[in-house]
């Protein structure tokens, strides 16, 4: 009996094992051959000018924090139809999943950039984890109370973020910048 | 001890091969990359070098002791060799990224919870008791590195950190080779030894040329250059290090707001 349960559990790891290294091994494999503009294509559109009232909400135009009272001022359900529900968190999500592999390309072709790369990576990875915390508490019922911690912050990086970006793309003159301007 | 003519062939064809991968390692610069796992290459020959003379020239349980020593190296080595893997994919600047160090640990230790787990259950048929030692501590080995290395690629895809390419083909050979490993342990482990001593040898052949492949493979690939790094422009250069002194920036105050 004890040999059984062993080859049932043993062979339940292995094909865990092998699926799961062939799933990332594929995905690798395609994520290989894409160029810079294929990543970009995989941009999903968000209402910039929903993010940025989110933002403009607590930050001021240069990007320093507002310090008057009026900040602060969205309440939790403004700030939930402003981002386009559950929805528009997904798409914040989808396009924060896009710059972590624009992070992990600039990483491997150009190792120069290694530090400002890693950096973005981490800032996306931050934002997916915000998002994160909202998508579970959404399923747990729990939305109101996490949302003005997460929603807010998140919107605000990605915001930053996302405008960094942008200026990076235009002063450098890097290809692509019409159709980045319009997703992000 | 009863060789057969392939056994005494497979058993030139890997200690050949690891002489081969020993000199591509250091001709071709990768030892310096890659130190432990020119150590655990390195060991591989010693280990040969020095249970074929223990066992030529001294009884069969100082052979065993011999066995049982480097055994014990050899599987720190595999160890060391996995964190280099993981050192090389997650620091990429120097330091451990703070979104998988915990996410790292947590793999570590679940890979060893279950690789324990399942070596517990495991009870091979054994004409003797140190033979079923040596099948389940094999298979606990195999157990834990192949999910060491798939865990490694699941989390380095996730964090979206690339792998650099020898690297990459270091960990491939040492991820595929284990995996074997674990079903031949799991086939072994299940029927036992006592009445399928003709099965075992066959899986341990098979187990010796998935590995003799995974050198071929090693040699092949470390002996070609990586692809080179594409040029960025310098002021695109400058752009890029300013962007991120901003965002730095602002992340520092975004974390000090409300609710930390």
């Amino acid at each position: 009996m004890r040999s059984l349960f062993f080859v049932v559990l043993a062979a339940m790891l292995l094909v865990v094992l092998v699926s799961v290294l062939l799933r990332h091994y594929l995905r690798a494999r395609r994520a290989e051959q894409l160029t810079w503009e294929d990543l970009l294509k995989r941009l999903t559109w968000v209402d910039r000018d929903n993010i940025a009232m989110i933002a403009m909400d607590v930050i001021t135009e240069s990007g320093e924090p507002r310090t008057e009272d009026s900040s602060f001022a969205l309440e939790p359900s403004a700030i939930w139809t402003l981002l386009g529900g559950l929805e528009g968190l997904e798409a914040l999500e989808q396009n924060c999943h896009v710059l972590v592999e624009l992070a992990a390309y600039v990483q491997k072709w150009y190792p120069e950039a290694l530090v400002v790369a890693e950096q973005l990576r981490l800032n996306a990875r931050e934002i997916e984890w915000h998002v994160g915390r909202l998508k579970g508490a959404a399923k747990t019922g729990n939305l109101q109370s996490s949302f003005a911690d997460y929603a807010q912050r998140a919107a605000v990086i990605y915001y930053l973020m996302t405008r960094h970006v942008l200026s990076l793309y235009e002063q450098a003159h890097l290809p692509g910048l019409a159709d980045l301007h319009q997703a992000i | 001890m009863h060789l057969t003519g392939f056994d005494r062939f497979v058993w030139a064809a890997t200690f050949c091969g690891h002489l081969v991968l020993l000199f591509v390692l250091f001709v071709r610069g990768r030892a310096h990359s890659f130190p432990a796992f020119t150590a655990y290459i390195a060991e591989k020959i010693a280990t040969t070098i020095v249970l074929y003379l223990v066992l030529r020239h001294f009884a069969f349980a100082t052979y065993r002791s011999c066995y049982w020593s480097l055994y014990i190296v050899d599987e720190i080595l595999q160890l060391l060799v996995f964190y280099e893997l993981a050192a090389k994919v997650f620091c990429p600047t120097g330091t451990w990224g703070r979104d998988v160090r915990a996410t790292f640990l947590g793999l570590v230790g679940a890979s060893a919870l279950v690789s324990l787990l399942l070596t517990w259950l495991a009870y091979p048929a054994a004409p003797l008791e140190i033979q079923t030692f040596i099948l389940r501590s094999n298979f606990f080995s195999a157990a834990l590195m192949s999910q060491l290395f798939v865990g490694m690629v699941v989390l380095s895809s996730t964090a979206g950190l690339p792998w650099k390419n020898h690297a990459a083909r270091i960990a491939q050979g040492l991820g595929a080779y284990s995996i074997v490993c674990v079903a031949k342990d799991i086939i072994i482990n299940y029927v036992g030894l006592s009445q399928h001593a003709r099965l075992y040898n066959q899986m341990s052949h098979l187990r010796i040329l998935t590995y003799l492949g995974c050198e071929v493979f090693w040699i092949v690939m470390l002996w070609l250059e990586a692809p080179a790094p594409r040029d960025l422009p310098k002021s695109t250069r400058m752009q890029i290090y300013k962007l991120h002194k901003q965002v730095e920036y602002d992340l520092t105050r975004i974390r000090t707001w409300r609710g930390n």
